[in-house]
């Protein structure tokens, strides 16, 4: 059967309380948060996070292709997906695609891989993440709904699976709004609300009514049905004129963590497997210039138990933590303009030690058996024999050594100084990272402190994004 | 191993440094130029007669190559070697000289470093936007060094305050000397309100981007007769150099409560000098107080103490001017500043007019036996040359 094999998801650490954009604007005020990305996060380290959550237990190795969906690519031309199967570890005869310029591409993703692996005898698995970070304009009722976030599933062949895919359904509308100009558009903008919620209305019920009626459904036999949305009463509106039964379609997310584009529908889906019915049929359904509607079926409900509760420990809202002023989010956003430090970069370096950059590989020395980082060191700090090693995996997780709190560089983070941490890692290797989310470090930042590794963006030297592992307090991350 | 050496191989005839501070109307070129003239007088020569010449610079924009002292000097195309070590630049530079001369290769050899910092503004060491690896984290200086101090006060015990009674004595012993470049004292409470530069260290607890310049002249002792000096020049020891690793946070169970590059310089120097009881043998020290928790640290890596005792032995004044080991009697960089070339010339300088018992600031009383002491980098180089008097 074709279905889902494992997922996977990730909400950053802040939350922006949506009281705070009222008072900052002298709007009225809107209940509720959104989940708000680092200034050191975009939409692939989000989806490193997710991917590893996702991946819990899996051989990376094994996976045929990654598929990554998105509005808010980082690249316009250079594909996220070959990168984000780079951090993972993937294998290189993978198939990477970036699906974007349309809030449903993370269900058009999904579509694809359940095509790709029906058509392909050698592809069993394709990972579909989505993530976006839309940046709304300030002042504008944007700003209360866009939100940052990734989800990850696991599309796969297999003779039993969790979850199986029994049908989907799509239909390609060409609407009047919102969009986002590829050249002259900071923001996006739309034309009128109104007719915009008209085309999301028709839009879902057409592929709803339309995926049922294939499949001799009605509207009761649905048990989840996870549905984009970005306005809670029309999302309300649309699940009643569905005549879905009570507490169904999925509608709490909207209100603490906002509206997460490419990802809404799949962390909906996500959302509502924490407490799966039995057997029961379920609905994913993305929308953006037209729809795309998932059917599938769960086939083991306490397995699908143990996929949450093993999983998505940090797309559960854990350890969030809720911004205390807008001007911080403004500048998380890079919308204050400001000096931001950066420093030289080569791309031919990053290439050549990919292994230890990237994937955290380091070495462990064939004549004393130390373990260190990183590869480029040619010499044993131990034994001191020269090129001896074996390339090692090594752990994303550890304890500072020591520490200091650098004060020197100005770093374009909201929290300076820099901390830069020793850090002895699980398993073995020593390395150095700067902590990112770290609420005064002064007094948290500690030796002995428990960290988790995160893959962020560092600096912005030579025209190019750097990407590289930092180091955060745990957050729980399995 | 066999090896020769160069104890007693070895005479300074001639040393001086220009004034080190914030010398924003003076060139890298003035700046030898004062160092190099003080040290002809002082030797009674002319740059006539030096052979060859080693110039420690560390920063490509004070000079690349040996040009500079070319241009500053016009050496008529004579032999100029720049040497660059991270902090122990110019240390180097005067270790090539002493072979150049203890191996008969040259009779008289100018050793010189120069560092014009100020050029690139006043706010931290420049050039950490271009220097190292691409992607992995490059601490600045304070913040390399902050990491064994936060290990070091969690493995001994000690305070911010305890750190601060280095700048407190170096900064007083600087007041005195007339080419420091701070000559002010400071209280613990000055050091401790100071801004921080990298928690756990302040402003006070570094020391300062400064300009200077420092040079010494060379020449074997049997020629040492018939210069200026030619009944108390000074003669050197040892002079040793060990180099460690530039990422010692990759170094998995380094206990960053000690520098080996200190330790394996001293075992070297101590060896060849014949020095078995530092503290009772060693008169005077100046030592690398880039930091003030590197003072600590080198005192013990120097073994003027036991480990874990730096700050015990600081508090009973042992390494006042007047105390049993005199550490850092010029004021160390906490008063001279770090223009990093003309740091280890400007130690040897100090450490020969000491000895010659002119010094120019507090004169240690009856010194016969000294140390520079100099380390770079992330704790990675480390040099140290002692010096005596002729019998």
């Amino acid at each position: 059967m074709i279905g889902i094999k494992s997922y996977g998801a990730y909400l950053p650490k802040y939350v922006l309380p949506r009281d705070l954009i009222s008072k900052a604007w002298d709007f009225p005020v809107v209940p509720g948060s959104k989940a708000v990305a680092n200034i050191d996060e975009d939409t692939i380290t989000m989806s490193v996070e997710a991917g590893l959550d996702c991946l819990i237990g899996i051989d990376p190795k094994s996976i045929d292709g990654l598929f990554f969906a998105t509005t808010t690519q980082v690249y316009t031309e250079k594909d996220s997906a070959s990168l984000i199967a780079t951090v993972l570890d993937f294998r290189e005869n993978i198939i990477t695609i970036d699906f974007t310029d349309s809030l449903k591409a993370g269900t058009t993703a999904i579509t694809r891989a359940i095509d790709t692996i029906k058509s392909n005898n050698d592809i069993k698995s394709i990972l579909v993440i989505a993530s976006d970070m839309r940046i709304p304009e300030p002042s504008t009722m944007w700003e209360f709904g866009f939100a940052d976030g990734a989800a990850a599933i696991l599309i796969a062949e297999e003779e039993f699976l969790p979850i199986s895919i029994e049908d989907y359904y799509s239909i390609s509308k060409n609407v009047t709004g919102p969009w986002k100009r590829a050249k002259n558009d900071n923001f996006v903008r739309t034309f009128e609300p109104k007719t915009d919620a008209q085309f999301y209305f028709n839009s879902m019920r057409t592929v709803i009514l339309e995926i049922l009626k294939r499949n001799n459904l009605n509207p009761e036999d649905i048990g989840h049905a996870a549905l984009y949305y970005d306005n809670p009463r029309l999302h309300a509106r649309l699940a009643k004129s569905l005549k879905f039964q009570q507490g169904v379609a999925q509608n709490g997310l909207f209100f603490q963590i906002g509206d997460l584009g490419t990802a809404m529908s799949m962390m909906l889906l996500i959302s509502a497997l924490k407490r799966p019915k039995s057997n029961a049929k379920v609905l994913l359904v993305g929308y953006g210039d037209g729809a795309d509607a998932i059917l599938m079926n769960i086939e083991d409900r306490k397995l699908v138990r143990l996929l949450s509760k093993t999983h998505v420990a940090l797309g559960y809202q854990k350890n969030m933590e809720v911004l205390d002023n807008y001007t911080v989010y403004l500048d998380n956003k890079k919308l204050l303009e400001k000096d931001r430090y950066t420093r030289k970069s080569s791309a031919v370096i990053i290439w050549r030690e990919t292994d230890s950059i990237y994937q955290m590989y380091g070495n462990k020395c064939k004549t004393c058996g130390l373990i260190q980082y990183p590869r480029m060191l040619t010499s044993c700090f131990q034994c001191r024999t020269t090129n001896n090693f074996e390339k090692i995996n090594l752990q994303l997780k550890g304890t500072v050594f020591t520490f200091t709190l650098d004060h020197l560089i100005g770093g374009n983070y909201y929290e300076t100084p820099i901390p830069r941490c020793v850090i002895d890692l699980d398993g073995g290797a020593r390395v150095l990272l700067n902590m990112t989310e770290i609420k005064n470090p002064e007094i948290n930042v500690k030796i002995g402190m428990r960290v988790e590794l995160t893959f962020r963006r560092l600096h912005e030297g030579a025209e190019f994004v750097n990407y590289y592992w930092k180091c955060r307090p745990e957050r729980g991350r399995n | 191993m066999a090896r020769i050496g160069i104890k007693d191989k070895v005479a300074i005839i001639g040393a001086d440094m220009c004034k080190f501070g914030e010398r924003w109307d003076k060139s890298q070129y003035d700046l030898l130029v004062e160092a190099t003239d003080g040290a002809f007088k002082d030797a009674g020569i002319t740059k006539e007669e030096v052979d060859a010449a080693w110039v420690g610079i560390f920063y490509y924009f004070t000079g690349l190559s040996g040009t500079l002292v070319e241009d500053a000097l016009r050496l008529d195309g004579k032999p100029v070697t720049r040497c660059e070590n991270y902090c122990a630049s110019g240390m180097d530079a005067f270790r090539n000289a002493c072979f150049g001369v203890a191996s008969g290769a040259y009779d008289i050899a100018l050793a010189c470093g120069v560092e014009k910092l100020m050029d690139e503004g006043g706010s931290g060491l420049p050039g950490f936007k271009i220097f190292g690896h691409p992607i992995y984290p490059l601490p600045s200086a304070p913040a390399m060094f902050s990491m064994a101090a936060t290990r070091s006060m969690h493995e001994y015990g000690w305070t911010k305050e305890d750190l601060a009674r280095v700048a407190v004595k170096n900064h007083e012993n600087g007041y005195y000397h007339p080419k420091a470049h701070f000559k002010s004292k400071v209280t613990i409470d000055q050091v401790l309100r100071a801004p921080m530069i990298a928690d756990p260290l302040g402003r006070f607890d570094c020391c300062a981007m400064s300009d200077g310049s420092a040079a010494l002249i060379i020449t074997r002792p049997e020629l040492a007769e018939s210069y200026a000096h030619s009944n108390d020049y000074i003669l050197v020891k040892s002079n040793a150099i060990s180099v460690y690793t530039m990422a010692p946070w990759y170094w998995p169970g380094y206990d960053f409560t000690q520098f080996p590059a200190t330790i394996k310089a001293r075992e070297m120097a101590y060896k060849e000098a014949g020095i078995t009881d530092a503290p009772k043998e060693i008169d005077l020290a100046e030592v690398h107080d880039c930091f003030t928790i590197t003072e600590l640290l080198n005192c013990q890596d120097l073994q003027f103490c036991e480990r874990g005792k730096a700050v015990e032995e600081l508090k009973n004044g042992t390494f006042n001017w007047d105390g049993e080991t005199a550490v850092n009697p010029s004021g160390g960089l906490k008063s001279f500043g770090h223009p990093i070339g003309a740091t280890g010339c400007r130690m040897i300088t100090e450490l020969t007019k000491q000895l010659q018992g002119r010094a120019e600031g507090r004169q240690v009383p009856d010194a016969k036996i000294g140390l520079a002491h100099n380390l770079g980098g992330p704790f990675s180089v480390c040099s140290v040359t002692i010096l005596g008097k002729r019998d």
